[in-house]
């Protein structure tokens, strides 16, 4: 379904001396510094897949979802979706997929919704039947009723996101790619949304591949990962393999009562504990201890803690991506 | 091509909607443009009243006012936002909005505009037109409307848009090139006001630069669809008008193709 081999994607940037001796040589000779955004990726991805990609910001999921979709060319490497190289006859390709940009909408700024998905319909030919029971569905799975009459610019950043969603599966696509599509949207709306790409994998066998920085969306909706960083795929696997192969961090949030405090917790000497499974960061506000959850309990490491400090506050949370992004790169 | 043209219809239509948004606009704008053309027919004015005899050029007194009025009309149905709507679709990147959907960026940003336009331009043409003919009627004592004349200047008026619409086309392009296409643009607006016969008709200069203004494709846009209007041209020399017209859409439709070309690999290896 998917093919991507060795694909890699240098950026040329023009280096701008300062000043204004700068700006006039810039106009004769120009510099370029290469960015290297995405360098020797290779995944494939079967039919009806729910694909995940994480990493750091500016780690190249933007820049892979572009190629994706025909937007940026390759510098190396080979793409293949559906059988088409999405970048050779763009128009054709992108009639087969659906794409969000969670930054960006596609939606008519000055029109209301309804407004933009008759412009789909025509642009796709999808016929009357058809546009009716998508537009159902989306009111069922994205509650689109409510707001389907006001002008785009008027919308939530909420109502506009599941919008962008609708219109992106109106010609039911064969693969959708969401760059981001929970990013800024309070809980409530992040799992409607998250629902809703459920039910659109099940109910047409969509393939979708997406990229988040939200834990939560990966555990809810992908049961493979891959997982880049500065451009380098480091991993491609299920989430849940991940987990146990590197260890089940847990973060401990707490704030002391006294802060020299902080030198009552010796994990190594009391809890037998090796440096690789714990860290402890702290400023001013509050200390953060991470800690692989296999070797020492949630409950045993809170009670070494409330005996050894006066803590005024404390919290238990999941490590989010980036630590464990940060912990496999070591 | 019947699915093409729903395709585009759609776009026309959205941009019909657009437009209704911005009614203020198009009312201030409305009088902004009346008193220029009646600051512009004073001037004119003046200027026949001391030349003496009343007649410059073959233009007597009537003729300035109607082309002071007709050429600020074609200037204003030819009047087109292209530069700025692809530039800034280029500058804050929106332009992958447009490349995700199988459609013709050109063509989808015309159909677009052109539905923008449609209430402004009946607002607006209908009027003037009555009006000048009224004028018209006054001073000369008879009926001087012509309707081959009229349909002429209507098909001349597209191709003007259409001319002007893909050489602005071409100066939004640019924004993939430079970092701030500021300056070019009010630089093209002036050359466009001056070389098009906007601000003095072409035939008031000297023969030989007559000449080379007339060749060049800024003629097309608002000299050519009035002195059409006007009557001004034999059969041949209509002939001719419609020939460089044509000429001058074709030669920037193709330009833009390529720039488009270009600016898709420039996008590639440089990004937005
Ligand atoms: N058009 C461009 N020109 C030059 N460099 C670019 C361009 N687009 C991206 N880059 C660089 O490529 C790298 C990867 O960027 P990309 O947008 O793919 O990251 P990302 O993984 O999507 O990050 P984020 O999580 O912040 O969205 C970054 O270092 C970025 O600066
Ligand atoms: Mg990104």
């Amino acid at each position: 379904m998917i093919k991507v081999q060795n694909v890699s994607k240098e950026f040329k940037k023009v280096v701008k001396e300062s000043g204004l001796k700068g700006s006039v040589k810039s106009l004769f000779s120009r510099k370029y510094d290469i960015v290297k955004a995405v360098n020797d990726i290779s995944f494939t991805v079967a039919k009806g897949e729910i694909l995940g990609f994480i990493g750091a910001n500016g780690a190249g999921k933007s820049t892979t979802i572009k190629m994706l979709t025909g937007i940026l060319t390759p510098t190396k490497g080979e793409i293949e979706i559906n059988g088409q190289i999405p970048y050779k006859n763009r128009k054709k390709y992108v009639r087969e997929i659906g794409v969000v940009f969670g930054q960006r909408t596609q939606l008519w700024w000055d029109l209301p919704l309804t407004e933009t998905f008759t412009v789909l319909k025509e642009i796709y030919q999808v016929d009357d039947a058809r546009f009716k029971k998508q537009m159902d569905f989306f009111n069922e799975v994205l509650e689109l009723k409510d707001f389907v009459k006001s002008p785009v610019r008027t919308l939530s950043l909420g109502q506009r996101m599941r919008a962008d969603l609708a219109a992106s599966m109106l010609h039911s696509p064969k693969v959708l790619f969401l760059d981001e599509p929970t990013i800024g949207l309070d809980v409530v709306v992040k799992s409607n949304i998250r629902e809703a790409i459920t039910k659109i994998n099940q109910e047409e066998q969509t393939t979708i591949i997406l990229t988040t920085h939200d834990l939560k969306d990966i555990e809810t909706l992908c049961k493979r990962i891959i997982m880049i960083d500065k451009g380098t795929l480091i991993y491609d696997g299920s989430l849940l393999d991940m987990k146990n192969k590197f260890g089940k961090f847990r973060e401990i949030n707490l704030s002391l009562q006294n802060n020299s405090d902080i030198n009552m917790l010796r994990f190594k000497e009391d809890l037998n504990l090796n440096s690789d499974d714990f860290q402890i960061k702290s400023n001013k506000e509050k200390i953060t201890v991470i800690f692989n959850s296999q070797k020492i309990g949630v409950s045993d490491m809170l009670s070494y803690i409330l005996t050894h400090t006066n803590i005024a506050d404390i919290s238990v949370n999941d490590v989010n991506i980036e630590e464990i992004v940060r912990r496999m790169y070591k | 091509m019947r699915r093409l043209c729903n395709t585009y219809k759609s776009f026309l239509k959205a941009g019909i909607q657009s437009g209704m948004a911005y009614r203020v606009n198009f009312i201030c704008f409305f009088i902004g443009e009346s008193l220029y053309c009646i600051v512009m027919y004073f001037i004119w004015k003046a200027v026949f009243m001391s030349s003496g005899n009343g007649n410059f050029m073959g233009f007597n007194m009537v003729d300035i006012t109607l082309y002071v009025f007709l050429s600020n009309l074609v200037g204003f149905l030819t009047s087109t936002d292209s530069t700025s709507s692809l530039a800034l679709e280029i500058k804050d990147g929106s332009i992958i909005m447009r490349m995700i959907k199988p459609v013709n960026l050109n063509l989808s940003l015309l159909a677009f505009e052109l539905g923008d336009k449609v209430m402004v331009i009946t607002c607006t043409f209908i009027p003037v037109m009555i009006g000048v003919e009224i004028y018209r009627y006054i001073t000369l004592g008879y009926i001087a409307f012509n309707i081959i004349n009229f349909l002429l200047f209507i098909i001349s008026v597209i191709f003007s848009y259409l001319i002007a619409f893909y050489l602005n086309l071409l100066f939004g392009y640019l924004a993939f090139f430079l970092m701030n296409i500021w300056g070019f643009n009010m630089l093209k607006g002036s050359l466009i006001k001056f070389f098009s016969g906007a601000i003095i008709p072409i035939a008031f200069f000297p023969e030989k630069i007559r000449v080379v203004f007339e060749q060049l494709p800024f003629a097309s846009l608002v000299y050519t669809p009035t002195m059409v209007y006007m009557g001004k041209y034999s059969n041949n020399e209509l002939l001719f008008v419609f020939a460089k017209q044509i000429v001058w859409l074709i030669v920037f439709i193709l330009i833009c193709r390529m720039v488009w070309y270009l600016a898709q690999k420039r996008l590639s290896s440089q990004g937005g």
